[in-house]
C-alpha cells in the first residue's frame, strides 16, 4: 500500500470534477451564478488535513468550513437547489454524527450529495472492516446498512474514484462516498 | 403579548417579494397555507437544518434573498450554524427566529432554559451584522421593509405563541424531494 496521496492530485482532482459538473449543469440548462468551480463543504478531518491546507490557497474552489456535518448536508441542499456543485469533506466520526441529516437530506430529499470520508486510525495492514478501532471498523457497514454506494480511495492510483463516484451521486440523486482510507501528504 | 405565528407569516409573505423562504416545524403548516404555491422548502425531519438550508440556498443564489423561519427549539440543536452563518457572512439572509420557549411539534415541552435564552446576543456574538428583537406585530409591520433591504445576515428574533398547527396536527405537507426538485427547478430553470 502507497505511504500517502498527495495532496495537489487530490486537488487537480476535485477541479476536474468540477469542470465536468459545470459542463453536465449547463447542458441541463443551469445558468451559474460564479466564477469558481466548486464548493468545499469541510468539517476538518485529520486525514485529509494537507488537502484542507492546500485549498486555502486555491481560488478556483470557495472552502465552507462548517460546525457540523449537519450543517454541511443542509447547505450541501441549499447549494443543489441554487445549481452549485460540490463535495463534502468529513470524518468518519462526522458521518455517524450526522447519518440522521444524510438520511433526511440526501436520501429523502434525493440531494445527489458525495463524499470524501476519512478514515482517521486506519490500519494500512488490515481490512477497515477488521480494524481494531470501532469508528474505523463501522464505517463501512454503516454506509451498507443505508444504501450509500462507497469505495476506497487507498493509493493516488484510485483518485478515478472521485469523479465516478460524484458522478454516480448525481446519476442515482442520492448519496455515494470515497472513503479516503490513508493519509493526504 | 406574543405575537400569533400565523399573523407574522402573513405580515411577511405581504412584504417578502421574491424572496426564497424556508420554514421549519411550526411555521410549515401555516406556510402552505399563506403561501401554498411559491419559492419555499420547508426543514421538517433533519433538526434544526433551516438556517443551513437558507445558508446553502443564499450562498448558490446571491441575486436573490433568502428568509429563514426558524424555531428556537430547533435552532438550539444546530445552534453552531450561527457562527457557520456568520462565517459565510451572506449578505442576502435574513434569519427569523420565532421563539416560543417550548418545542411545539413533540408536545409543547419547554426548551432547555426556557424563555430566558437570548438568541439576540448569541447572533451577535457569533458574528451576525445585526440582530433585533421585534414582540409586536404593528413594530414588526412598520420595520419589515428596512429589514428585508438590510444586508445580512440579520436574526430577527421574533416572541410568539404556539401556531394553531404543528406538522404532527395538520401532516408533513409535499414530500421533501418534491420540494426539492420544484424549487431547483424554478431556481435554476433546469
Amino acid at each position: 500500500m502507497p505511504e500517502s496521496i498527495p495532496a495537489p492530485l487530490i486537488i487537480d482532482t476535485l477541479k476536474d470534477t468540477f469542470r465536468e459538473a459545470r459542463v453536465a449543469l449547463a447542458a441541463e440548462g443551469v445558468r451559474t451564478r460564479h466564477d469558481h468551480l466548486g464548493w468545499i463543504l469541510s468539517v476538518p478531518d485529520t486525514h485529509q488535513k494537507t488537502v484542507l491546507a492546500a485549498l486555502d490557497k486555491e481560488r478556483a474552489l470557495r472552502v465552507l468550513t462548517c460546525s457540523t456535518e449537519d450543517e454541511a448536508n443542509a447547505v450541501a441542499a441549499g447549494l443543489w437547489m441554487g445549481g452549485e456543485p460540490f463535495v463534502l469533506m468529513i470524518q468518519h466520526a462526522g458521518l455517524y454524527a450526522s447519518i440522521n441529516t444524510l438520511r433526511g437530506v440526501a436520501m429523502d430529499g434525493r440531494v445527489p450529495i458525495f463524499y470524501m470520508i476519512g478514515l482517521l486510525s486506519r490500519e494500512k495492514d488490515k481490512d477497515p472492516r477488521e480494524s481494531r478501532h470501532s469508528m474505523v471498523r463501522y464505517c463501512e457497514p454503516l454506509l451498507d446498512l443505508f444504501g450509500v454506494p462507497h469505495a476506497r480511495l487507498e493509493g493516488p492510483d484510485d483518485v478515478h474514484l472521485v469523479p465516478e463516484y460524484y458522478r454516480l451521486a448525481q446519476k442515482r440523486r442520492g448519496p455515494a462516498a470515497v472513503l479516503v482510507g490513508l493519509e493526504t501528504s | 403579548m406574543a405575537m400569533k405565528p400565523e399573523d407574522v407569516l402573513g405580515v411577511i409573505a405581504a412584504a417578502r417579494g421574491d424572496a426564497v423562504c424556508v420554514p421549519t416545524m411550526t411555521t410549515a403548516p401555516a406556510w402552505r397555507t399563506i403561501a401554498p404555491d411559491d419559492l419555499s422548502v420547508g426543514c421538517v425531519g433533519f433538526m434544526g437544518g433551516a438556517s443551513s438550508l437558507g445558508l446553502g440556498l443564499a450562498l448558490a443564489r446571491p441575486d436573490r434573498r433568502v428568509l429563514v423561519f426558524d424555531g428556537d427549539g430547533s435552532l438550539l440543536m444546530q445552534l453552531g450554524s450561527l457562527a457557520t452563518v456568520a462565517g459565510a457572512a451572506p449578505r442576502n439572509l435574513v434569519h427569523f427566529l420565532f421563539k416560543n420557549g417550548v418545542y411545539h411539534t413533540s408536545g409543547a415541552q419547554e426548551i432547555p432554559g426556557g424563555g430566558g435564552v437570548d438568541f439576540v446576543l448569541m447572533a451577535k456574538g457569533a458574528g451576525y451584522r445585526a440582530a433585533y428583537t421585534i414582540d409586536d406585530l404593528a413594530e414588526l409591520k412598520r420595520r419589515l421593509p428596512s429589514l428585508l433591504a438590510e444586508e445580512g445576515p440579520i436574526l430577527v428574533e421574533l416572541h410568539t405563541g404556539l401556531a394553531d398547527k404543528t406538522p404532527m396536527t395538520a401532516g408533513m405537507g409535499t414530500p421533501f424531494h418534491q420540494q426539492v426538485e420544484r424549487l431547483r427547478g424554478e431556481l435554476t430553470g433546469a
